[in-house]
């Protein structure tokens, strides 16, 4: 069922992508390559384009100019069901899940990955059930690693903030990703529930070994996670490098981390 | 498996079974007119659960229900019948669902491309186009006048009156008691499959392009062949009740198939519950037999007039209609997830007095709409 290779996943990479909104242009030319297995951070102001970047890499935003490739497969053409089809899954900035239970919400996240069709499931063929009990199991195991194993009957909107920001993630995982793409995994959460997280997305990079790509605010999470950071700033990427080599950049203190690296130096 | 579940599911089949043996007893019990409203409510259940997985489910708003249903019910009479191939009317019943389907099929490039209230008035295109149609194509559709719908016959047994004569534990079977057990036959069918379909892989890609689509897509659920999908089952299901329709009316009309039948019908999902099969199947009831036993008791009831006296206000099918129009402005106000949002709740206080069942299968729980009213599309 888990037909995936574990081996390592392919290179995702961006070159030149270029978006524009009538008359705004959200991204300018960026490229970054995601080696893989590793924690790449996206970070930048409010409005600086990371959320738009990932629209592109998750194809429901088609450059102006510019390519995203994965491995060898170019992903810039494909519709959104296709790229989750290879692999790459995502949770968005602001939660959005389906109605219905935890359950159902990462079943749907095991869609692409089963067969069952309308005519299957209509007349409850043996395999269909089969593979739906299945199905069942690894959204259970699933559930237990995100720390959602007692909700999984709980209808999603009772949940609490952080327990919905998880069951996105969850449902994410449910793909069985090569590249996870998370957009602010944790804003909006207190510190307990940040701290939890943070280890969430540590023990998946160890224990699936998938590429992470990471759209951040919170900037000690970024420098602890992150392997390499692309910093944009009003759609232009302005900075890339080690957290450490970001920190440091003086373009990057300027345009962004300024104050705030400055106040931490002087505490 | 624990003891617990076993007995669940024991109670659980025992409790089919009651309800099937009781669904068997009317046409020992009740005469033809009881019989009709069951027949009739048969029928219209099979279509609304239709519109419920349409429009409830997958969130696409269909004011062409009545188009399908006549595709099926005109189908029916035009392949077992003369003028028309003279097909074996089995064979002409599959047709003519297979025919709905495909008109289904057919206007879905339109449902992949409009959406919300445009989808609504693009189907709404449909029943002016299909009235014209049925009115004008006399060759085939009789015209104003209608046809007479040819008795299904399968196997050599006629769903009608005589051929070859019945009597079962005493009773003369008739076409009503015969009709209502091909009905009871569809009727399970429709439920079993729908009900499959909803708690299955198709289900919830469906509640979730209703969700939103952006989500979707990104799960990996083909945004536009399961739009165009839900189109086309929606319109077999309206087949199969346009079918058991036509035999239950023994005529077809043009005038059956207006508008009026298309809100009737989102009527039914609305009071049911969007989404639901067991909701759709009570707001059919409701609907449907609501104005037939109105009719019946209009002498009985205050401002009603009686077929064919002078006094009272309202005739009672305008009664009836008043009634589930109030019925519906009521739902909406107090229940926004209709008879079947009632129900669930109250069984939910229930569960909470009593300790959990433990191994209860979460999945098993279909998508539900919370409210008829939401917010759409979400931007990521
Ligand atoms: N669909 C759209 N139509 C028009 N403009 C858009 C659209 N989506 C984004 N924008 C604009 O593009 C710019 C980049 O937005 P984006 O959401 O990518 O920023 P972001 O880096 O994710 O910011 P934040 O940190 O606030 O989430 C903003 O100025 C935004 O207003
Ligand atoms: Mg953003």
């Amino acid at each position: 069922m888990n037909d995936r290779t574990p081996a390592a996943p392919p290179v995702l990479g961006v070159r030149d992508v270029t978006v524009r909104f009538a008359g705004l242009t959200a991204l300018d030319g960026v490229s970054f390559t995601v080696v893989p297995g590793s924690v790449h951070a996206l970070i930048g102001p409010n409005g600086a384009g990371k959320s738009t970047c990932f629209n592109v890499l998750s194809g429901l935003c088609r450059p102006a100019a510019g390519t995203v490739t994965l491995g060898g497969t170019e992903l810039t053409r494909l519709a959104p069901h296709r790229i989750a089809a290879l692999g790459v899954a995502r949770t968005f900035q602001n939660i959005v899940t389906t109605q219905g239970t935890v359950a159902d919400n990462l079943m749907l996240g095991r869609h692409a990955l089963s067969r069952a069709g309308f005519a299957a499931s209509a007349l409850r063929l043996p395999r269909a059930v089969r593979e739906q009990r299945e199905h069942l199991d690894r959204v259970r195991e699933i559930a237990g690693l995100t720390g959602l194993g007692q909700h999984l009957g709980s209808p999603v909107a009772l949940l609490s903030y952080g327990d919905r920001k998880r069951v996105e993630l969850a449902r994410a995982l449910c793909l069985e990703p090569r590249v996870l793409l998370l957009d602010e995994p944790v804003a909006g959460m207190n510190a307990a529930e940040r701290a939890r997280m943070a280890e969430v997305i540590g023990d998946l990079r160890a224990e699936l070994g998938l590429s992470i790509v990471l759209v951040e605010h919170d900037m000690g999470l970024v420098m602890r996670l992150a392997d390499d950071v692309t910093v944009l700033d009003f759609g232009r990427p302005i900075a890339h490098g080690t957290p450490d080599e970001v920190r440091q950049d003086p373009e990057v203190l300027r345009a962004y981390l300024g104050a705030d690296v400055q106040a931490e130096d002087a505490a | 498996m624990s003891d617990r579940l076993l007995d669940g599911l024991t109670s659980r089949r025992a409790g089919i079974a009651l309800l099937a043996v009781t669904l068997c007893l009317p046409p020992f019990y009740l005469d033809a007119f009881w019989l009709r409203i069951g027949l009739f409510s048969m029928a219209a259940a099979i279509g609304a659960v239709g519109l419920a997985l349409l429009t409830g489910t997958a969130g696409q708003l269909s004011l062409g229900h009545a188009f399908f249903l006549a595709v099926g019910a005109y189908g029916y009479v035009w392949l077992a019948g003369e003028p028309g191939p003279g097909l074996p009317p089995g064979l002409a019943a599959l047709l003519a669902v297979l025919l709905a389907g495909a008109a289904g099929g057919l206007f879905s490039p339109v449902a992949g491309r409009v959406r919300g209230i445009y989808l609504g008035i693009a189907t709404l295109a449909l029943v002016f186009l299909g009235h014209h149609v049925l009115l004008t194509a006399d060759s085939v559709t009789g015209g104003f006048n209608g046809r007479s719908v040819p008795p299904l016959t399968l196997g050599g047994f006629t769903f009608g009156a005589g051929d070859p004569e019945l009597t079962v534990l005493g009773v003369p079977f008739g076409a009503e008691e015969r009709l209502w057990f091909l009905g009871l036959a569809l009727f399970a069918f429709t439920w079993f499959t729908a009900r499959g379909l909803l708690r299955g892989r198709p289900g919830r890609a469906l509640a979730a392009l209703r969700d939103s689509e952006t989500a979707a897509g990104v799960m990996g659920v083909d945004v536009a062949r399961h739009r165009s999908a839900a189109f086309v089952v929606s319109s077999l299901y309206a087949g199969l009740a346009g079918v058991l329709l036509a035999l239950a009316f023994r005529r077809v009309v043009p005038d059956y198939f207006s508008l009026a039948l298309s809100v009737d019908y989102l009527a039914m999902i609305v009071i049911g519950g969007l989404g639901s099969v067991a909701g759709a199947t009570a707001g059919a009831v409701f609907v449907t037999a609501l104005p037939l036993l109105m009719t019946r008791y209009a002498d009985q009831l205050p401002l009603v007039t009686a077929p064919g006296s002078a006094e009272g206000f309202v005739g009672p099918t305008e009664a009836a209609r008043y009634l589930y129009g109030a019925a519906i402005v009521l739902v909406l106000l107090y229940a926004p997830d209709g008879l079947h949002g009632i129900v669930r709740r109250a069984r939910d206080r229930v569960r909470l007095r009593r300790p959990r069942t433990p191994g209860t299968d979460p999945v098993t729980s279909p998508p539900q709409p919370a409210a008829a009213a939401r917010s759409k599309e979400h931007t990521p």
